[in-house]
């Protein structure tokens, strides 16, 4: 950590003593907001859960009509952004400015690719009629599935496009050469966001997807 | 570390593999319990991995562990519920 008075002044915000604490310290934040988000989507997983286990044959039966191969090449896709955050993290701790950009560029287009493919899926499904609306035609508790599907995966899209969001930020931050490698505390906790909305739709994806697939 | 980041994503992608190959499998209560245990593991290795939760100290950890605990009381309370109803005989009822 470079020890120059400039250096502190230009990152270091007047509340901490040092680069190191102000560092921990929003880490630290990062994470409690990610535990009120753990139990914001458990209480979703929760419902799922209940209502599945209450009306098993016909959310199994439900499950069915959802698009696996889209599903799969989501997470697949979800799993390489989380890479390439990584990625970019280590290439900024390493100093270099121009990878930490293209890594970010790419995390963010992958997070696009994402919702691109959500985008066709949710046409799809539409057309299918299963958008729990006046024209949907399986019974009331598929109704309860549905709702839930379209709750659970729109939110955690809005989250995703949120995290677009905030990556490009970070890209054209670090485009500005506002990151070095002694200071790149904003990307680092942008990362930890990134990867708990991968791990929500981990989650998301078995749940939804691969329920009643083999009969 | 570039390389332990691959592996990882690697590991990651061929339980991803597993996952859905599993589930074309017949293996009744067990394709559920199958896709929750390898999600838990993918969960667990993003967060060890890509969140730096290895390097993490300990006021952080408690927040890590925090949410999920919270998490595990609010699920396992609520199916202890629904998982026993009409298990239980209550007289009078």
């Amino acid at each position: 950590m470079p020890d120059n008075e400039s250096f502190q002044t230009k990152h270091l915000a007047e509340q901490f003593t040092s680069l190191e604490q102000q560092r921990e310290t929003s880490e630290l934040g990062m994470w409690v907001f990610l535990a009120t988000e753990v139990l914001f989507f458990g209480s979703l997983f929760l419902a799922l859960t209940v209502y599945r286990t209450m009306y098993k044959d016909i959310f199994t039966e439900a499950a069915r009509h959802l698009n696996v191969v889209i599903g799969t090449a989501n997470t697949a896709i979800l799993l390489t952004s989380s890479l390439t955050m990584v990625m970019a993290i280590q290439a900024i701790k390493d100093g270099k400015i121009k990878q930490t950009f293209n890594y970010l560029i790419g995390t963010a287009f992958l997070g696009f690719c994402f919702l691109g493919l959500k985008a066709v899926e949710y046409r799809e499904d539409f057309a299918e009629h299963l958008f729990p609306g006046q024209h949907f035609l399986l019974g009331p508790q598929a109704k309860l599935f549905f709702f839930l599907y379209f709750f659970m995966t729109a939110l955690h899209a809005l989250h995703l496009f949120v995290g677009i969001c905030v990556v490009s930020v970070m890209a054209y931050r670090s485009k500005k050469g506002n990151f070095s490698k002694d200071y790149f505390n904003p990307i680092e906790v942008t990362g930890l966001y990134w990867h708990f909305v991968d791990i929500v739709w981990v989650f998301l994806f078995p749940l939804l997807y691969l329920a009643g697939r083999n009969s | 570390m570039k390389r332990t980041y691959i592996l990882v994503y690697l590991s990651l992608i061929i339980l991803l593999g597993l996952t859905t190959a599993s589930a074309y499998l017949h293996l009744g209560v067990f394709n559920g319990v199958l896709n929750i245990i390898i999600a838990v593991i993918k969960a667990a290795l993003i967060i060890t991995f890509f969140m730096h939760v290895r390097f993490a100290r300990k006021p952080t950890l408690i927040f890590v562990f925090a949410g999920f605990v919270w998490l595990s009381l609010l699920v396992g309370i609520t199916m202890s519920d629904y998982l026993t109803r009409g298990v239980i005989l209550i007289y009078g009822k």
